[in-house]
């Protein structure tokens, strides 16, 4: 088969086409360099079609090449990276809720230090210990009052500080997953997304962009939970979170909606991420519950101790405790029973001091030992919270970096690239120009020997 | 293939780097202007426990301190009260040697019965003695006067009530976890005891103002003056035993001041910050930082644009 004067030209056209598309390809991955979830994009060329040509004495015994052309735009992305760096977020979004929701817990404690409960109770012991050396001074008998009222009152404070960090973590849980919240947005944001991927598939166009948002999209709700996609059969994707699906694509139009009733989200195990440890926060058997169990058996073992001892020699209790109007447990004085006028330092005479020496003798008894226990539990917690979350970042941060190392934009690259391609695109340019010298000599040179 | 360190991989490195020294300084920083090593019970869980018992250990050490500083208060103005006292007895005892003395005139007696007189109302005031509005011989009857000490100008002797109002109640006073003292003296083991015991001082010296008034010198010579000394040595026998309270508590208070002192120094090491070290960490991490940013700054900025033309 002969072929045409013409084919360099073309062919220099194609190259000269491909090299300015490749061109194109750089400068976006350069605009994109730094948006966040972008994917570096690359061209991928390929030669096209060859002529089948006379060669070796053979009718199309040779195929000669027709240049280059755009065979795809590909996204440089490895799925498996993306699998590893939402399982690692998840964590990270679940330790982070944690360590900060136990971060506050702890500074409510005040501990170690002169204005915690651990101080109270020892001024509260020292009061009785003051009154036993003046067992019929009014002073020291309003002491004991005061300072009874104000180890109840911090007690009862520090109860309702873990039930209002319970109470935080539930308004977070109802913002970030009700309806109308973050998740609830990002589920409606996704199916947009997966929608305006299929109709852009079906003309048979590959949106890298649009996957790009998806995949951020993803990114983002797996802080939130254990977040999955699964083909459905209509073509597009299912979104499940923490195993509640929040995106859901119709099996024969595929067109992908939030489910209506999935939000508020409700779990019956849990979802993992922060959504799961916010509910762990604020669950009745989660860990600030627990301190707060303790705490109120701290409450429970003082009131008891002292009582025992006050009510077997006066026959009233000192402290009251119960289920404050609140509904927290509550230690308080047993007021108006007990005041200056009718404390008792001891049972027979002014200056019997019995019961004040008795009651002072129960520093450093359960309730002590019961609080510092709450203590050390507290701030073993917190420093736990604290190492895991700091693991789980670098973690996370390792499979980004992975992540990134595969598909993030290296600028010196694509400089690299912009020399590659500009210098291509010259050379194709000279050879279009050259084949066009070769065509002026034959047209208009050619036979015109002696003119 | 090698890694492609990419811009946004360096950039984030260099950032997480730059936070993770600035969080260390921060801590540092923390230990130095609080120079505390454990400011929250996560800083060190155990040594936080460890802070909490000690600072209960020193509250208690000082609450048993001041027990103490209050008990030797009330031993020493017992103890005054009763010097006083025996000051009176030793003077009453001069007073029935005189009147037992057979040349004295009975009008010289009467003159002696009527000191006696005096002395015995002198001593019922001394035994109503208060330290901080508190009655000291009372026993646990503090806030009354353990003897009827009206007086009329006139006729001192016209209170004849020498009985001791008070109890026999013990005072005590907690001086060490779980060590108590008995810090107080019955105004019956000195004065106004029942008849014929060791406190019936008053009882004896009403005797010896009756034998005066009749002339009994014989009664005087033979038993009078032997029961005053018998009673002055008891004065003494008590205030021996005050004394020896009052050694003990001073032993209790040097005791008590080296506890507090090693409870004080076990703290400081438990949960104070040894600046030696923290400021030389602070310098450390000061250069870290500082050579974190240079080579962060350089890192970022260069690019191969700096080299195309």
């Amino acid at each position: 088969m002969s072929i045409s004067t013409f084919v360099g030209i073309q062919t220099s056209l194609r190259g000269l086409l491909a090299q300015q598309r490749a061109l194109d390809v750089t400068s976006h991955n350069i605009a994109n360099a730094s948006t966040v979830g972008y994917t570096r994009q690359e061209v991928n060329l390929a030669a096209t079609q060859p002529l089948n040509v006379n060669a070796g004495g053979m009718a199309n015994g040779g195929m000669l090449g027709t240049g280059v052309d755009v065979q795809s735009y590909r996204r440089v992305r490895d799925q498996f990276l993306d699998l590893q760096y939402r399982a690692q977020n998840m964590q990270l979004g679940d330790q982070t809720a944690r360590s900060d929701a136990l971060q506050n817990v702890e500074l409510s404690f005040a501990e170690p230090g002169d204005s915690g409960i651990q101080n109270a109770l020892d001024e509260f012991f020292g009061s009785w210990s003051d009154l036993s050396n003046s067992a019929s001074s009014g002073a020291a008998k309003q002491a004991v009052i005061d300072k009874s009222r104000t180890l109840a009152q911090q007690i009862n404070d520090l109860q309702g500080n873990l039930a209002s960090a319970r109470q935080a973590a539930t308004d977070e849980y109802t913002q970030t997953a009700g309806a109308g919240g973050q998740i609830n947005q990002m589920a409606s944001d996704l199916s947009t997304t997966l929608n305006a991927i299929r109709s852009a598939e079906m003309t048979g166009s590959q949106p890298n962009d649009l996957y790009d948002r998806r995949d951020l999209l993803l990114d983002q709700l797996s802080t939130m939970g254990q977040v999955s996609m699964t083909p459905s059969a209509g073509g597009s994707f299912d979104v499940s979170l923490g195993g509640v699906t929040i995106v859901d694509a119709d099996d024969t139009t595929g067109m992908a909606s939030v489910p209506a009733g999935a939000f508020p989200l409700s779990y019956t195990t849990s979802p993992g991420g922060k959504l799961g440890a916010l509910l762990d926060l604020q669950s009745s058997t989660g860990p600030i519950a627990s301190f707060q169990t303790e705490l109120a058996a701290v409450a429970q073992s003082l009131a008891t101790s002292v009582n025992s001892v006050y009510n077997a020699a006066t026959g009233t209790d000192f402290f009251t405790f119960g289920t404050g109007a609140n509904g927290l447990p509550q230690i308080s004085l047993n007021e108006p029973t007990v005041s200056v006028t009718t404390l008792a330092a001891g049972t027979s005479g002014p200056a019997d001091n019995s019961v004040a020496l008795a009651v002072s003798r129960l520093q450093g008894g359960d309730a002590d030992a019961r609080y510092k226990q709450l203590v050390t539990r507290m701030g073993n917690a917190v420093s736990t919270a604290g190492r895991q979350q700091a693991n789980a970042q670098v973690l996370a941060d390792n499979v980004k970096d992975r992540r990134d190392s595969v598909s993030g934009v290296s600028l010196d690259e694509e400089m690299t690239n912009i020399i590659r391609f500009q210098r291509a695109y010259q050379a194709s340019a000279r050879a279009m120009s050259t084949t066009d010298e070769m065509l002026d000599t034959l047209i208009n040179r050619a036979g015109r020997v002696g003119l | 293939m090698s890694t492609r360190i990419t811009s946004s991989m360096t950039t984030r490195s260099v950032l997480s780097d730059l936070n993770r020294i600035a969080a260390q300084q921060d801590l540092t920083r923390r230990q130095m202007s609080s120079g505390k090593a454990i400011t929250k019970p996560s800083d060190d869980p155990y040594g936080a426990a460890r802070a909490m018992s000690l600072r209960t250990d020193l509250a208690g050490v000082k609450q048993h301190q001041r027990n103490v500083d209050e008990a030797q208060s009330w031993m020493s103005a017992t103890s005054t009260t009763l010097s006083s006292i025996t000051d009176l007895a030793q003077k009453a005892r001069e007073l029935t040697v005189q009147g037992a003395t057979d040349t004295l005139s009975q009008s010289g007696r009467d003159a002696i019965a009527d000191q006696i007189d005096q002395l015995i109302a002198g001593m019922k005031q001394e035994g109503n003695a208060t330290y901080d509005g508190r009655y000291v011989l009372g026993g646990s009857r503090t806030n009354t006067p353990p003897f009827d000490s009206a007086l009329t100008k006139t006729d001192p002797s016209v209170t004849t009530n020498d009985a001791y109002s008070g109890d026999a109640a013990s005072q005590l006073r907690e001086i060490g976890p779980g060590v108590t003292l008995a810090v107080n003296v019955h105004g019956d083991e000195v004065l106004g005891g029942a008849s014929g015991s060791t406190g019936n001082l008053l009882g004896v010296l009403r005797d010896v103002a009756t034998h005066l008034r009749s002339g009994d010198t014989s009664a005087l010579g033979n038993g009078d003056i032997k029961a005053v000394s018998d009673q002055i040595d008891n004065l003494l026998a008590v205030q021996a035993r005050v004394g020896a309270g009052m050694n003990r508590l001073d032993t209790a208070s040097s005791r008590l001041a080296q506890i507090e002192e090693s409870t004080t120094s076990m703290l400081s090491n438990t949960e104070d910050a040894d600046m030696a070290e923290v400021i030389t960490n602070y310098s450390t991490q000061q250069a870290v930082y500082q050579s974190a940013l240079n080579a962060g700054a350089r890192i970022v900025q260069t690019s191969l644009l700096d080299f195309l033309h």
